[in-house]
């Protein structure tokens, strides 16, 4: 694609000077890109003669004009989008899980790359990139490093799941990064569901039905050759409901709770006197609508208490 | 992008602001001169110093009553008088600044300019100025501008909280100035006389004493070198409307020691005297100091105890809550007191937290979300290119 120059083009420019207000700084790129197009959608008339004014030509009509700004959004968001996969995969992921979950394997060399090429396949269908946004965001906030030894230090419900049920040998942070490895991969299980299926639940986020997932599966399988089918099955789950999913395991469970976490992070929030913090918030919420989101609601009980005792 | 009106408005503001600020300091150099005028006299500063608190008094209630007029002309403009004199607290304003400017700083200059001619013939005048030590306790209403302060106080930033904080601040104040104001009057009615009485007493008999007998300048001369022996208050005594019979000190050492409120004066049976005041005037400067500190530290106290509890307790709470039903992306829940949960706001808060946002929550999965962004921002940005 033609580099644009953002100097000269008012678009461009434009974009980038509404991507560093205050409400936008510090958010995540797919999380910029949603609140950009939502405020375009919601301002359209409003805009145009401020658009017009910096010398965006808005002559062919609103529709038009949104359609030239979406286009720089996405484009500009994309380039953002790259930096932070890139950013989770490489920085964030280190297979430490390989070895505890059979003793004779070493991470395939390519397996970081097929992951950053699924997380870019992901980004450019329209559910998976909302899917992402919670995933990117939880991964790149370090959600997982900051519960898992909370998690094994206590050793109640959730590390039970995990060691005893689902029987996986692993210490805090393997299990930290095995569900940063489910949490990149989740979004492609949305790689077959339609954008317009309406299901009550936000897009990227309800409960995928089996037929779509087994697509997905075969799908993902094949991307990420160099990954146990077993490990990619697994990550895959973790957009199937609890607890009307038979069997589901303990870590598609958690991946779950922390993608959903990770969608509704907000780096600038600012707590009020007399609010709880938001961690906290967000868990008692969640614990409150545990069945009507398919999550498990022991382990929100559990991450609600770590997050109460740890003023998160 | 800025129309010329909203360049006016925004002016306008600034003006605003910047009147407001200053009657902020006024209000702060108004305490300190209502504490200096008590503690000058306490501790005998100079009467050169205590001239210019004088000048100062009268400075800052001319500020005042200007603002008063000020405030109410435009609430006039506005048709919104009845506002401005109840909601907006205008009733203070008046109390603290017109009454205070007649009936105390005003003849308090007046007295100043007449001088040492208070010796020579205008020694009647003296008596308005017991009038005005009656009503000097009122200049503690000055406190309750106080109040003007708290939008700028920390805790007190919801209009509850200044409101109620006020209201009660308004109460206290006003109770104990109207209180004292009528212990003064009834004190001088000698229902509820002070350390004073007796001193004051004792005048009254040498005044009485020296009216006694005949007005003849050397007779009251007489009388006067007599008493001072054994009353050294007594200054001046002299027939009514005559020269000066006898005097303790010649008339520089009054001019350069004495102001008009400083004298205790007599007049009986054709003869007036003059004596010294000052022990009088130390006593309810103390009386006075006593209590504008009370006064005082219960109005801080209410700022910077009961305000924080205040919004601990009411507005915190209810600023949680509004902002979560008005904004989409703010969930945070309010924090509830384990022991205070029965509480009526942390009921409604628990409700809030149980109930409101798990609906909340539901919601906004099912609808696009609302964007943080607006529109003043993009045009905040735009205006700057």
């Amino acid at each position: 694609m033609k580099k644009m120059d953002v100097r000269n083009d008012p678009i461009s420019r434009f974009i980038s000077r509404m991507f560093e207000t205050p409400a936008l700084r510090t958010l995540p790129a797919l999380q910029k890109e949603e609140q950009a197009l939502q405020f375009l959608r919601q301002n359209g008339p409003q805009l145009q003669p401020i658009l017009a004014s910096v010398g965006i030509n808005t002559v062919a009509g609103w529709q038009g004009t949104f359609e030239r700004l979406a286009q720089q959004i996405k484009s500009l968001s994309d380039g953002m989008l790259e930096r932070e996969i890139f950013r989770a995969v490489e920085e964030r992921l280190h297979f430490a899980f390989y070895p505890a979950l059979d003793a004779s394997r070493q991470p395939p060399s390519a397996s970081r790359e097929e992951i950053v090429a699924l997380c870019r396949r992901s980004a450019n269908h329209p559910v998976s990139r909302r899917a992402l946004s919670g995933s990117l965001s939880a991964v790149l906030a370090d959600v997982t490093d900051k519960y898992i030894p909370q998690i094994w230090e206590r050793r109640k419900y959730t590390y039970v799941e995990i060691t005893k049920v689902q029987r996986l040998s692993l210490n805090a942070q393997e299990c930290a990064d095995l569900l940063r490895f489910v949490l990149l991969v989740r979004p492609a299980a949305y790689l077959h569901v339609m954008p317009d299926v309406q299901t009550g639940l936000e897009a990227g986020f309800a409960p995928v039905q089996q037929q779509a997932l087994q697509r997905a599966f075969h799908a993902v399988a094949a991307q990420l050759a160099a990954t146990p089918p077993a490990l990619v099955r697994m990550a895959l789950r973790s957009s199937l409901p609890y607890p009307s999913t038979q069997g589901l395991e303990a870590i598609p469970r958690l991946a779950t709770i922390f993608a959903l976490r990770g969608r509704a992070l907000t780096p600038s929030l600012v707590v009020d006197r007399g609010a709880d913090s938001p961690d906290k918030s967000w868990f008692n919420i969640a614990r409150r609508n545990a069945s009507w989101r398919g999550l498990d609601p022991r382990m929100l009980d559990e991450l609600y208490s770590i997050a109460s005792e740890n003023g998160w | 992008m800025s129309t010329g009106q909203e360049m006016v408005g925004d002016r306008m503001k600034k003006i605003g602001d910047f009147f407001e600020s200053l009657v902020v300091i006024v209000i702060i150099v108004a305490l300190a001169h209502t504490f200096l005028d008590d503690f000058s006299i306490l501790v005998g500063w100079t009467v050169a110093a205590r001239r210019w608190l004088i000048w100062a008094g009268l400075v800052i209630d001319v500020i005042f009553t200007i603002e008063f007029f000020t405030r109410l002309y435009f609430a006039l403009m506005r048709g919104q008088v009845t506002e401005y004199f109840f909601s907006e607290r205008g009733w203070i304003d008046f109390i603290a600044s017109v009454p205070l400017l007649l009936f105390n700083s005003l003849p308090s200059v007046l007295a100043l300019l007449a001088g040492a001619g208070l010796l020579t013939g205008l020694g009647s005048f003296l008596n308005v100025l017991k009038v005005i030590k009656a009503v000097r306790i009122a200049r503690i209403l000055r406190l309750l501008r106080v109040v003007k302060l708290f939008r700028r106080i920390r805790y007190a930033r919801s209009l509850l909280a200044q409101k109620h904080i006020a209201i009660i601040t308004t109460i206290s104040v006003t109770v104990l100035v109207a209180w004292m104001l009528v212990a003064n009057l009834l004190g001088g009615l000698g229902i509820l006389a002070g350390l004073e009485r007796p001193f004051l007493g004792a005048q009254r008999e040498h005044a009485r004493y020296l009216g006694q007998g005949s007005a003849d300048p050397a007779a009251v001369a007489a009388r006067a070198r007599t008493l001072a022996a054994f009353d050294p208050t007594l200054l001046v005594a002299r027939p009514t409307g005559a020269a000066t019979s006898w005097t303790r000190y010649d008339d520089s050492y009054y001019v350069t020691n004495f102001l008009a409120g400083d004298y205790e004066y007599f007049s009986m049976n054709g003869v007036e005297s003059f004596f010294d005041g000052r022990p009088v005037s130390q006593a309810t400067a103390k009386e006075g100091i006593v209590f504008f500190v009370a006064i005082l530290l219960s109005v801080l106290a209410y700022i910077l105890l009961y305000s924080p509890r205040f919004a601990l307790d009411i507005t915190d709470p209810i600023h949680v809550m509004k902002r979560g039903m008005e904004e989409s992306g703010y969930n945070l829940e309010v924090k509830i007191p384990q022991r205070r949960a029965e509480e009526d706001v942390f009921e409604l808060a628990r409700l809030y937290n149980s109930i409101f946002l798990p609906l909340k929550d539901r919601g906004s999965t099912q609808q696009e979300q609302a964007t943080r962004l607006g529109i003043d921002e993009i045009r905040s940005f735009v205006d700057k290119e």
